[in-house]
C-alpha cells in the first residue's frame, strides 16, 4: 500500500459517475431491447448456452490466467485442486453454501500447505 | 441452494433472503477486502459506498483500486471499465425472456443492480423454479447489493488495519461460479461446451490481455453450443452428446428448458 494516488474527491466522484454509465449501458440496453420485441426462437436457443460459457470463462480466468493475462498453472496449484474439490461437492450435495465454504477452506489450507 | 422446504406461508422477504444468503455471505470477506483496497487507493468512505451501489461489481471495483494506485489516467480507467462491464450485455440478453411483461421502471431498476453473481443465482432460480418471479429476483439483487455495500464501507473504515489474503477470499466467487457450472450441466453437450469455453477463454484472455476475452469467448462458445445442438437434434438425434447427465444428491433436476421435449 505504498502507492499513493493524487486524485482529489471531485475526480474520484467523476470516475464513479462515468463508471456508472459504462456499467449501466450494457446492463440495461439488451434487457430493454429483448423484452420489447418478439425474440426469435434461435436467439433463446443461443442464449441458453450463455451461462455455462460465461461461468466457465470466469472460473478459467481465476484459476488458469494470471493478473497480467498469462496462462499460468504453476502458481495456481491450490486453486486448481480446490476447484476439483468444489466441483465434487457441488455435484454430490447441490448446495451453493456448502460449495463456497468448502472451496474457501480448502484453498486456504492448500495455500498454507503447498 | 440450501434444502428448501416450500412453505407457502413463508413471507417473500424471508424466502428470497434464504436464496440470496450463500451469495451474501461470500460477499462479506470480498467486500471487506475491496473496501480496504479502495481506501488504500484514496477513495473516501462515502465514495466507496457510492461506487458499491452504482457500479456494484467486484471486478470493476478491484480494477479501479489497482489502476488508481498506478495513477492511470481517468479516460483509460473508464475505457477499461467499459470493456470489463461489456459482459453484462450477455447477462441481460439471457435473462430478458424471464423479464417480459415487467414495467419500464422495473427493467431500469433491475438492470442497475444486476451483476455476475446475482445473475447466476437468479438464472438458476428462473430455470428451475417455475414460480420464481422478477420481483423476487430483484429482491435477491438488493440483498446482495446491501451486503456488498455494507462490507465495502466497513472495509473502508477499518482500512489497512485489516489484512485480507485477496487470492483466498476471491476464491469464494470462483467456487460460486463453479457451483453454477455444475448446476447448468444437463447433458453431455453442456460439458463439451464447457470445455470449449475453457480453452477459448484462455486463448482470448491471453490474446486480448483484457477481460474483453471473456466476452468474445462466451459469445463464440455459446454460439458453437447453439449450432451444435441444432445440428445434432436435426441430423443425429441419437448422438451420445445429447445423453442426459443424471445428478445425485437431490431430486431437484438440473436446469431444464421447455424446449427439451421433442
Amino acid at each position: 500500500m505504498t502507492a499513493v494516488n493524487h486524485w482529489n474527491t471531485a475526480q474520484h466522484l467523476l470516475l464513479v459517475i462515468l463508471g456508472f454509465f459504462v456499467a449501466f449501458a450494457p446492463r440495461y440496453i439488451p434487457i430493454k431491447i429483448f423484452t420489447q420485441r418478439k425474440i426469435p426462437e434461435w436467439f433463446n436457443e443461443w442464449m441458453k448456452f450463455i451461462p455455462v460459457s460465461l461461468f466457465t470463462a470466469l472460473v478459467v480466468k481465476d484459476v488458469f490466467v494470471s493478473p497480467t493475462y498469462q496462462f499460468d498453472v504453476i502458481h495456481h496449484v491450490p486453486e486448481i485442486i480446490a476447484s476439483v474439490i468444489v466441483g465434487l461437492v457441488a455435484y454430490f450435495t447441490r448446495s451453493m453454501a456448502l460449495s463456497v465454504v468448502v472451496g474457501l477452506v480448502s484453498v486456504f489450507l492448500l495455500a498454507v500447505v503447498l | 441452494m440450501i434444502k428448501q422446504v416450500p412453505n407457502p406461508n413463508e413471507p417473500k422477504w424471508r424466502s428470497t433472503l434464504s436464496v440470496a444468503m450463500p451469495l451474501n455471505l461470500s460477499y462479506i470477506p470480498i467486500g471487506l477486502a475491496c473496501g480496504v483496497l479502495l481506501h488504500a487507493a484514496g477513495f473516501n468512505t462515502i465514495l466507496t459506498g457510492l461506487v458499491s451501489i452504482f457500479i456494484f461489481s467486484g471486478g470493476a471495483q478491484f480494477m479501479i483500486a489497482s489502476m488508481l494506485t498506478i495513477n492511470a489516467p481517468l479516460l483509460s480507467i473508464v475505457l477499461m471499465l467499459f470493456f470489463l462491464e461489456l459482459r453484462y450485455a450477455l447477462l441481460g440478453s439471457s435473462l430478458s425472456k424471464y423479464l417480459i411483461g415487467t414495467s419500464e421502471r422495473f427493467k431500469l431498476i433491475f438492470a442497475v443492480s444486476m451483476n455476475d453473481e446475482n445473475y447466476a443465482v437468479n438464472y438458476l432460480k428462473f430455470a428451475t423454479d417455475k414460480k420464481w418471479t422478477p420481483r423476487e429476483a430483484l429482491m435477491v439483487e438488493h440483498y446482495s447489493l446491501l451486503f456488498w455495500t455494507v462490507s465495502n464501507i466497513i472495509g473502508s473504515l477499518v482500512g489497512s488495519a485489516l489484512k485480507i489474503d485477496l487470492t483466498v477470499v476471491h476464491f469464494a466467487l470462483t467456487a460460486l461460479f463453479l457451483y453454477m457450472i455444475i448446476m447448468q450441466v444437463k447433458n453431455r453437450l453442456t460439458i463439451f461446451i464447457g470445455l470449449i469455453a475453457a480453452v477459448l477463454a484462455v486463448f482470448f484472455l491471453v490474446l486480448t490481455k483484457s477481460t474483453l476475452g471473456l466476452v468474445i469467448s462466451t459469445l463464440i462458445s455459446s454460439f458453437i453450443g447453439f449450432a451444435l445442438e441444432h445440428y445434432l437434434r436435426n441430423k443425429k438425434p441419437g448422438s451420445h452428446l445429447l445423453y442426459k447427465v443424471s445428478s445425485p444428491g437431490s431430486k431437484e433436476a438440473a436446469v431444464e428448458e421447455e424446449s427439451d421435449e421433442n
